[in-house]
C-alpha cells in the first residue's frame, strides 16, 4: 500500500501565507453575507411597499369596464335607440407608409377622400390620430384585412336608431362619445349612461390577464328607458304630417298625440326632420323640435278656452245669444272682422262658426285678471313640465298691463303665444272633464290626477261645442273620421313678420279630441306657411287630425263609438254538412 | 440524520415544483376564463346588433311599404273591420274589443275605450 503524498505535511508545499489573509477572506465573505442579509431585509421588509409597487407598475394594469348605455324603448318595448358595437380606426402617423398601394382602398372603404386621409396621417408629431370613428364591423374587418402597417382598430360603440326620422325629434341622438345631445338622449343622459366599473389585473408578457389583484368593481349598465311613445302611432302621425306638409307646400309642421287617461305623449313628430343614423350636414331647420320649441299665436284654437272661462264664471250659458252682426267690431282704432256676417249666434254657434266678434263679446264679460288666471292655470306662459330639453314657455303678458284691445284679441288667439304642445296640453282640460293633467314622456299606466280648472259640466259643454265645430256647419268638418266621433277647433293665424302681420303667410292649426263623449286622445296639428292655395286650418290641418285619430284609436284598441256602414263583402259560402 | 435531511429536501423541492406548476395552471386557466368572458361580451354585443337590425327590418315604415307594394294591402279602417265582443269582458261595463280584421295588436287594457266607468271612479277616489 503506497502512501500518498501528504501535501499538508509536505514541507515543500507548506505555505508561508500569513494567517491574516485567510481571516481577511473569511471577514470579506462574512461582510458580503451580512450585506446580502441587509439587502434582503431592506427589499422584503423595509422597502417592501416600494418594490411591490414597482412590480405592480410593470405588470399590473387597471382596466376600465365601460358601462353599456341603456336602450330607449317605446311603450311596447320596441327599440328606439340602442348602442351596438362598432370599430373605430386609428393610426400612428409615423408608422404609416403614405405611398402604400392599399391606402386608396382604405380611403374608399371608409368613405374618405384620399388627400384628406393623407393629410390626417401627415402629422408625424402625433402618435395617435383617429382615422374614422364608429365604423361598421364588416367594413372595419375589411380595412384590417388590407394590412396597412400603422393602422389599427379599437372597439367602440355606436348608437343606432331603427325608427329613423319618424321619431328623431323625440329620441334625439348622442355624439361620438356616447353623450346625449338632443331629445330624450340628452335629458336622460345621466340615467342612460350608467357607471363604468374597473378591475385591477396582472398581465403576463403576452398581455394576457392572469390574475385579479383585487375584486373587480362591476360596471352598472344604464337601465333601459321606456318612453310613452307608441312607435306605430308615432309613425302614422309622422307619415300623415309629412304628406300634408308636402301636399300643401308648407314650410314645416308638427303633430302631438296625447293619451287623456294617463297624460302620456303617444306621438310627437315634426317635419322637416332628419335621420339620426346619418347626421351629416344637418341644418337647424331639421333639428328643431317645433312642437315644443316654437311658439306662435294660436288664433282661433283659443276660442273654446275663452268660451269655457265665461261658462265657468257663469257669465254665459251655451245657449246665450251673442250678436255678432254686422261681422265687424271696432275698438281702439282697430277693426276686427269675421269672414261672414253671422248675425246673432249662440255661444255654441260662436265656436262652431269661429266668429272673432263673438269671441270678443264673450271675453268682454270677463275681467283681464280672470282671463289671465285661466290662461295660467292651463299652462300658458309657463314652461311645460315635461321631461324634454328646450321646451319654451310662450308668452302671456301680465294682466295688469293689458289694454282693452289686447284683452279682445287674446279672446281669439292673437297677442299671446304658445307652442303646439302647450295647446294640446291645455285641451286636456276639456278632455279630462275639467282637469289639466300632467304630461309625461315616460310610460305610465296609472290614471293621473289632474288639476281642476273647469267644472265637469263646463268641459262637457265645451266638448259639445268642439263637436259642433268639427261637424256639419262647423269650420273643421274635415276632422271627421270614420267610426269615431271627434271634436276640435281649427285655427288660422296670420304670421307675424317684423312688427306687423304678413297678409299672405299663415299658420294653420287644428286641436281636438276623440271619441268626443269619453275622450281617449287629444291630437294637435300645426302647419307653418301652407302655400299651395289652401291655408285654413280646417282644410289643411284637420285632415291630418282625422287620419291620426283614426289610426291611433285603432292601434289603442278603442272600439268605434259611431255606427259604420260595414264595407266588408261577405264572400264565404255557408258550408253544408 | 442525513437521510432525513435528504428526504426533507426532496419534499421541499417537490412542493416547490408543485407550487410552480399550480401557479402556472391557475394563470393559464385564468387567462382562458378571461378570454371566454370577452368572447361572451363580444357575442352579447353581436346579439344586440342583430336585435337592432331585426328591429330595423320591422319598422312600421318598412312594413307598410312592403304591405302596400308587394302584398297590395291597404290601411284598415272601421268600415272594413269586424269588431267582435270578448265574452269575458262583455259582462262588465267595459266594451271589450277584440279586433276582427285590424292589423295592429289590440292591447287588452281594462279601461280601453271607456274611461267613464273605471277610470273615473278611481279618480273620484282621490282626495
Amino acid at each position: 500500500m503506497s502512501r500518498s503524498i501528504a501535501y499538508h505535511a509536505s514541507p515543500l508545499l507548506a505555505s508561508k501565507t500569513p494567517v491574516w489573509r485567510s481571516k481577511f477572506i473569511v471577514g470579506v465573505l462574512a461582510v458580503a453575507f451580512v450585506g446580502l442579509g441587509a439587502r434582503a431585509a431592506y427589499v422584503q421588509v423595509i422597502g417592501n411597499e416600494f418594490f411591490q409597487r414597482q412590480g405592480e407598475v410593470r405588470f399590473a394594469r387597471t382596466l376600465e369596464l365601460p358601462a353599456n348605455r341603456g336602450r330607449v324603448l317605446d311603450r311596447n318595448g320596441l327599440i328606439l335607440a340602442s348602442s351596438v358595437a362598432a370599430q373605430s380606426i386609428w393610426a400612428i402617423p409615423e408608422d404609416v407608409d403614405k405611398n402604400h398601394p392599399r391606402l386608396p382602398d382604405v380611403a374608399r372603404l371608409l368613405d374618405l377622400k384620399l388627400p384628406d386621409l393623407k393629410k390626417r396621417l401627415s402629422d408625424e408629431d402625433k402618435t395617435f390620430v383617429w382615422v374614422k370613428r364608429q365604423v361598421d364591423e364588416p367594413v372595419a374587418r375589411e380595412v384590417e384585412a388590407l394590412g396597412v402597417k400603422g393602422i389599427y382598430l379599437r372597439k367602440d360603440y355606436k348608437r343606432q336608431y331603427p325608427e329613423g326620422e319618424a321619431a328623431a325629434h323625440v329620441v334625439g341622438f348622442t355624439n361620438v362619445e356616447d353623450k346625449g345631445q338632443e331629445g330624450v338622449e340628452l335629458i336622460f343622459d345621466k340615467q342612460l349612461s350608467g357607471t363604468p366599473g374597473s378591475r385591477r389585473v396582472i398581465k403576463d408578457r403576452l398581455g394576457r390577464v392572469i390574475e385579479d389583484v383585487r375584486d373587480a368593481i362591476p360596471p352598472q349598465d344604464g337601465p333601459d328607458l321606456e318612453l310613452s311613445i307608441d312607435s306605430k302611432v308615432q309613425f302614422f302621425a309622422f307619415q300623415k304630417l309629412r304628406q300634408a306638409v308636402e301636399q300643401h307646400k308648407a314650410k314645416a309642421g308638427s303633430v302631438v298625440v296625447m293619451d287623456v287617461l294617463t297624460g302620456e305623449v303617444l306621438a310627437l313628430a315634426n317635419y322637416p326632420t332628419y335621420n339620426p343614423n346619418r347626421r351629416e350636414n344637418l341644418s337647424g331647420e331639421q333639428l328643431r323640435n317645433r312642437a315644443l320649441t316654437d311658439t306662435f299665436e294660436p288664433g282661433s284654437t283659443m276660442k273654446p278656452i275663452t268660451a269655457a272661462m265665461a261658462l265657468e264664471a257663469g257669465r254665459v250659458s251655451p245657449q246665450t245669444v251673442i250678436d255678432t252682426g254686422p261681422g265687424r267690431y271696432s275698438m281702439g282704432g282697430f277693426t276686427i272682422s269675421d269672414t261672414h256676417n253671422y248675425g246673432a249666434l249662440t255661444v255654441e254657434g260662436v265656436i262652431q262658426k269661429s266668429s272673432n266678434v263673438g269671441a270678443i263679446k264673450i271675453a268682454q264679460k270677463m275681467s283681464p285678471q280672470e282671463m289671465w288666471d285661466t290662461f295660467a292655470a292651463l299652462g300658458y306662459g309657463q314652461k311645460p313640465k315635461i321631461e324634454f330639453p328646450g321646451a319654451v314657455s310662450g308668452r302671456v303678458r301680465p294682466w295688469k298691463s293689458w289694454r282693452p284691445i289686447e284683452q279682445a284679441t287674446m279672446s281669439y288667439g292673437y297677442g299671446l303665444s304658445a307652442s303646439l304642445f302647450q295647446m294640446v296640453h291645455s285641451y286636456t282640460a276639456f278632455a279630462h272633464d275639467g282637469e289639466v293633467i300632467p304630461a309625461t314622456m315616460l310610460k305610465s299606466s296609472e290614471p293621473v290626477v289632474g288639476r281642476r280648472v273647469f267644472s265637469p259640466q263646463t268641459a262637457v259643454a265645451v266638448r259639445k261645442m268642439l263637436q259642433m265645430a268639427a261637424g256639419p256647419g262647423g269650420t273643421g268638418q274635415k276632422a271627421q273620421t270614420l267610426g269615431y266621433s271627434v271634436g276640435g277647433k281649427s285655427g288660422t293665424a296670420h304670421k307675424q313678420v317684423g312688427k306687423g302681420y304678413a297678409s299672405n303667410k299663415y299658420r294653420s292649426w287644428f286641436t281636438g279630441m276623440a271619441p268626443i263623449d269619453k275622450p281617449r286622445i287629444v291630437v294637435g296639428v300645426m302647419l307653418d306657411e301652407p302655400s299651395n292655395g289652401q291655408y285654413y286650418g280646417g282644410l289643411v290641418a284637420a285632415p291630418v287630425f282625422s287620419e291620426t285619430v283614426q289610426q291611433t284609436l285603432r292601434i289603442l284598441g278603442v272600439q268605434p263609438d259611431m255606427n259604420v256602414k260595414p264595407q266588408i263583402m261577405v264572400e264565404a259560402v255557408e258550408e253544408s254538412f | 440524520m442525513i437521510r432525513l435531511n435528504l428526504m426533507l429536501l426532496l419534499a421541499v423541492l417537490m412542493s416547490a415544483f408543485y407550487l410552480v406548476q399550480t401557479q402556472y395552471e391557475s394563470r393559464r386557466l385564468y387567462a382562458q376564463l378571461d378570454r371566454a368572458h370577452s368572447q361572451g361580451k363580444r357575442l352579447a354585443a353581436e346579439h344586440e346588433q342583430l336585435v337592432v337590425q331585426k328591429r330595423a327590418q320591422a319598422t312600421s315604415a318598412r312594413v307598410q311599404q312592403l304591405a302596400v307594394t308587394q302584398l297590395q294591402m291597404r290601411p284598415a279602417h272601421p268600415g272594413i273591420t269586424l269588431y267582435v265582443s270578448d265574452a269575458s269582458q262583455v259582462s262588465g261595463t267595459h266594451a271589450g274589443s277584440g279586433s276582427g280584421g285590424s292589423a295592429g295588436p289590440v292591447r287588452q287594457e281594462p279601461v280601453t275605450g271607456s274611461w267613464g266607468s273605471s277610470a273615473r271612479s278611481q279618480l273620484e277616489g282621490q282626495p
